[in-house]
């Protein structure tokens, strides 16, 4: 039909930014949001008493997703880092992200060390680094970790230009499960109330109360300012798991629940009790997730997870903190653990048991991030080939999931309700290298690649394999949408590899 | 009020060299001011009459006692009125035919007085480019008779703004064409070449007006000579150029720049087991058709569409085609136009809805998404992709949770807003229709299934009961539906 568009165009490449530097704060959902109030600055330890923090210098280059073999410039960041008894320095993951080289500073004497990562989990968002040499921390007094709870104050800590550390006052005003800056992972966070001002290298700060780390600083609205920060129990929980060789992050249940409070709800559930008697509507499980493997279903309602009650609202009560979201009880296990679950099932109690399980990004359909890692990408002839992740999708820069392709967005947002039809990753022509062998294609992009030389692409790696059996002499490409059929001269495409590389500067024709 | 059909402000156009031959004392007898009085729907408050509105435009006598003018000028129309040169009486007019896919139609007046030494205009060819023309109409900047002369700019498929995806021949101009000149004849040798309908604001491009040309005017005459306007026929594929040399290659095409692939085939549409995907359409009735899917025709190179664009209902096309190397004839019947507008702006109908326990339910539409301006994704990649993705085979209509009237049947319910309603009790929900035969049938209670969401609005029929005079009442809600049977 001659209305309609036969190809969607990836439209604004030219807005693309995604500088990591200036991370605009999240600001808090729903929480009021305190005064301002003046900066109270509650010691300031001048450079000769023992300190607990060093100062992290990192030098960062992430890969540029939209040009997948090439990465974007190097930018400098900088933050604290609290000392451990372990001989490490905890950090957060963001302040690494992508990290190419990365020093520690003594405040007090200047004394400079190449520092590497031990450990990372960019959904947990911290990370542990060793200094190349072990005596660089010898003087630093090292911190232990000691939990804050609402309404307690706590110190955060700065560094100033002279070396000097300066301790802030801020407050503990919630201690909620919310998601998390890199991966969204709803997990344990400290809320507090502070005005922070801005000091040499603000990434990271951490948190003291009573002289132990009680948190590290996620990131701080200044208009509100609000501090969201990782508390002192997730801290923990990551620094158990990175004992262990391999390194294995936070579990998930794989299930997502609605509030029961409606009693209409209530009685098609077949529950027949008040909304106070507590338990919550499981909307959906994540196919092949814990939940589902442990045989809940949609439709159930959820009444007691671990033997701890579930109320209407997917709340149970914390010996420690009170009221808190059911993520918080889940992430705090071991992956691999198991949790005794009681259900209700078309108003018959049910029990089974559900052992929790870590989601790592590579097994989502759409990664949810992709950092420190090289994208994958083929140079097909010209055509640029790509898996699609959220990393992808944010080259968009602020506002991605507005500028980014809509369609795009809908898959990587709702991949758990698309049919993944045998797919491992959803591989799409990102853009048209123009060639002799590309002509009149070179206004393709965003198109999906379902197959190749008829056999299924289910991920880049089946690309190799595809390619080796070409079609009376041509690759034969096929898209999920129009125009469905391409076709490349297969000795052309391999004859054309060197003279591409050359034009377009790329250091290889793929990477898998 | 004052509505305006072109939507731009062109300061005073610079005079171009043109043979002025159209008297202005003739055209006066052929010229009529037309007033429309309309209402814009609101598909906020679907049950509310709207807000209403005056519009001004130009129509032209034609043959057969009739006024030709735009369909913008006279939609939603309520109340329309009829003026003519030097006769102070205002005469009330009615639509005929209103063809809102290509801004085209037919009023009647029922006073015969009315067309009492009024000539009607003949239609002329498609003007030459670069050839002079003259626009007649009520534009602003005044209340009489105004000409404008210009020369042929451009002819070219453009998008029709009216419906907003229709695209059909147009003739851009370089005549000043303001707001009021809608619905206007545009002459050449004393006929007709086109009917001025619109144009880009001054800020936009100047000296930039459209006209209707009269291929696709007289298309629209022949259309409606059985008494009912069709609509445009086409064949709901789609096809790629064939301008790769692999490409060529791989389908057995001789480097000879003919054919273009078929890229698409859009279930439900004409072509459906016709055509396949991987398909070369080589001729199309017996124009042979060039890699960039142009064909010559009358001795100009125009889009092959151009073709189909000329056909009416239940014509055939004759496609030559070569699939798998083997060439053979397809001929197409035009049997309907396609049937999934939900993209298509909608006139001179009052906004379909069901409420239903305080939930309001609408139809997925171009006005709709104008009206709320939903930030949903899903309901925005339903819009977007809804004939991409082939999303109108499940949902003919994309039944919408566009409001909820708070009550407290529905206190638990405020985050489903936005919600596509997919089932209700266990029967699938493909129109709003639907919807209202479900929500009809008597049952103890309702489970509503939203898409994507795996939890059900119950709503139990006693509570509904309860609720239902209350919420018609409280939120002055003056029918629980409006099905648009009456339309």
């Amino acid at each position: 039909m001659m209305t309609r568009p036969l190809f969607t165009t990836l439209a604004s490449l030219a807005l693309l930014s995604a500088g990591a530097t200036a991370k605009p704060p999240k600001k808090a959902a729903t929480t009021p949001q305190p005064a301002p109030t003046p900066s109270v600055v509650t010691a300031v330890k001048d450079a000769d008493s023992p300190l607990s923090i060093v100062r992290v210098e990192v030098t960062a280059q992430a890969w540029d997703f939209i040009h997948p073999w090439s990465k974007k410039a190097p930018e400098s960041r900088s933050g604290m880092g609290a000392v451990l008894a372990t001989g490490e320095v905890l950090v957060t993951g963001d302040l690494i992200a992508n990290a190419n080289y990365v020093e520690f500073e003594r405040a007090e004497t200047g004394e400079r060390m190449a520092a590497n990562v031990e450990v990372v989990d960019y959904e947990s968002d911290l990370a542990l680094l060793k200094p190349v040499d072990p005596a660089f921390l010898k003087k630093l007094q090292p911190l232990e970790i000691g939990d804050a709870k609402v309404g307690d104050r706590v110190d955060v800590l700065q560094l100033e230009s002279t070396g000097a550390q300066v301790e802030t006052a801020a407050l503990v005003t919630t201690v909620a499960v919310v998601p998390y800056t890199t991966a969204g992972t709803p997990l344990l966070a400290y809320r507090l109330s502070s005005s922070l001002q801005y000091r040499d290298g603000s990434f990271t700060l951490p948190l003291l109360h009573d002289d132990k780390l009680a948190g590290l600083l996620m990131r701080y609205d200044p208009r509100s300012q609000t501090i969201d920060a990782i508390p002192a129990p997730v801290i923990r929980h990551f620094l158990a798991a990175a004992k262990k060789q391999p390194y294995v992050g936070f579990p998930r249940a794989g299930l997502s629940f609605a509030p029961l409070r409606d009693p209409q709800l209530r009685h098609y559930a077949g529950d027949n009790d008040s909304p106070a008697s507590g338990g919550v509507y499981i909307t959906a499980v994540e196919p092949g997730g814990p939940a589902e493997q442990a045989g809940i279903k949609q439709g159930d309602v959820l009444l007691s997870l671990g033997g701890n009650a579930v109320d209407a609202d997917g709340n149970y009560r914390d010996p420690q903190y009170g009221k808190q979201a059911i993520q918080y009880l889940i992430s705090m296990t071991t992956s691999g653990s198991s949790l005794p679950v009681k259900l209700l099932r078309a108003g018959q109690p049910v029990s089974v048991t559900m052992t929790v399980q870590h989601r790592s990004s590579e097994d989502y359909l759409v990664e949810p991030y992709l950092i420190d890692k090289a994208p994958k990408f083929y140079v097909l002839g010209g055509l640029v080939l790509q898996e699609l992740s959220r990393q992808y999708l944010k080259e968009w820069g602020a506002g991605w999931e507005k500028k980014a392709p809509e369609k795009f967005v809908y898959l990587d947002r709702y991949q758990d309700d698309v049919s993944a039809n045998g797919r491992k990753k959803i591989v799409f022509l990102s853009q048209v290298l123009p060639t002799p062998l590309t002509i009149g294609d070179d206004q393709l992009s965003g198109t999906t690649i379902t197959k190749i030389n008829d056999r299924p692409i289910t991920c880049l790696a089946d690309l190799p394999a595809a390619l080796e059996h070409p079609i009376n002499g041509f690759h034969k490409i096929e898209f999920a949408e129009a125009p469905h059929l391409l076709y490349l001269d297969a000795a052309q495409t391999q004859a054309i590899e060197p003279a591409l590389m050359r034009n377009y500067g790329l250091p290889a024709i793929k990477s898998l | 009020m004052f509505k305006v059909a072109v939507c731009f402000l062109v300061s005073a156009l610079m005079v171009v060299t043109v043979r002025a031959d159209e008297p202005v004392s003739q055209v006066r007898k052929s010229l009529v001011r037309i007033t429309n009085t309309f209402v814009d729907p609101d598909y906020r408050v679907p049950w509310n009459g709207g807000a209403m509105n005056g519009a001004l435009g130009t129509g032209f006598v034609i043959s057969g006692s009739r006024i030709m003018t735009n369909a913008h000028v006279i939609s939603n129309t309520r109340f329309l009125t009829a003026e003519r040169e030097n006769d102070p009486k205002k005469y009330v007019a009615h639509v005929e035919f209103v063809a809102h896919d290509c801004d085209l139609a037919v009023l009647k007046v029922d006073d015969a007085n009315f067309f009492k030494g009024m000539v009607p205009l003949d239609f002329g060819p498609l003007p030459e480019i670069e050839s002079a023309v003259s626009v007649f109409g009520y534009p602003i900047g005044g209340d009489r008779l105004s000409v404008t002369r210009g020369i042929v700019s451009r002819v070219d498929f453009q998008l029709y703004t009216h419906s907003g995806v229709d695209s059909h021949l147009a003739v851009q101009i370089d005549a000043a064409i303001n707001p009021g000149n809608s619905g206007g004849p545009v002459l050449q040798n004393g006929n007709v070449v086109g009917v001025a309908f619109q144009g880009y604001s001054g800020d936009v491009a100047q000296n930039t007006g459209y006209m209707i040309p009269t291929p696709v005017i007289r298309r629209f005459l022949k259309d409606i000579e059985d008494g009912h306007y069709d609509r445009y026929m086409d064949l709901s594929m789609g096809t790629f150029n064939l301008q790769n040399p692999s490409q060529r290659a791989a389908l057995g095409l001789p480097d000879d720049d003919t054919g273009v692939m078929v890229s698409d085939v859009q279930a439900g549409g004409v072509s459906q087991g016709q055509l396949e995907i991987g398909d070369v359409l080589l001729s199309i009735d017996g124009h042979a058709i060039e890699s960039d899917g142009t064909v010559d025709l009358d001795g100009a190179q125009v889009l092959m569409s151009e073709i189909v664009e000329r056909k009416f209902k239940n014509d055939l096309v004759k496609l030559g085609i070569q699939r798998a190397g083997q060439k053979k004839d397809v001929t197409i019947k035009l049997t309907e136009a396609w049937p999934y507008n939900l993209q298509a702006s909608e006139y001179d109908h009052t906004p379909r809805y069901v409420l239903f326990g305080g939930l309001l339910f609408q139809p997925l539409s171009r006005d709709f998404m104008d009206a709320y301006q939903p930030d949903d994704l899903r309901l925005r990649y339903f819009y977007d992709f809804y004939i991409n993705d082939q999303l109108y085979l499940d949902h003919p209509e994309i039944v919408v949770l566009s409001a909820i009237l708070p009550d407290p049947i529905n206190s638990y319910l405020g985050d489903y807003q936005n919600g596509i309603l997919d089932e209700v009790n266990g029967t699938k929900i493909r129109t709003l229709k639907d919807a209202a035969a479900a929500f009809a049938k008597p049952a103890d209670e309702y489970v509503i299934k939203l898409l994507g969401q795996g939890r059900p609005l119950v709503l139990e029929a006693a509570a509904i009961k309860a609720a239902r005079d209350r919420i018609l009442t409280r939120y002055h809600v003056p029918g629980e539906q409006n099905l648009g049977d009456d339309q």
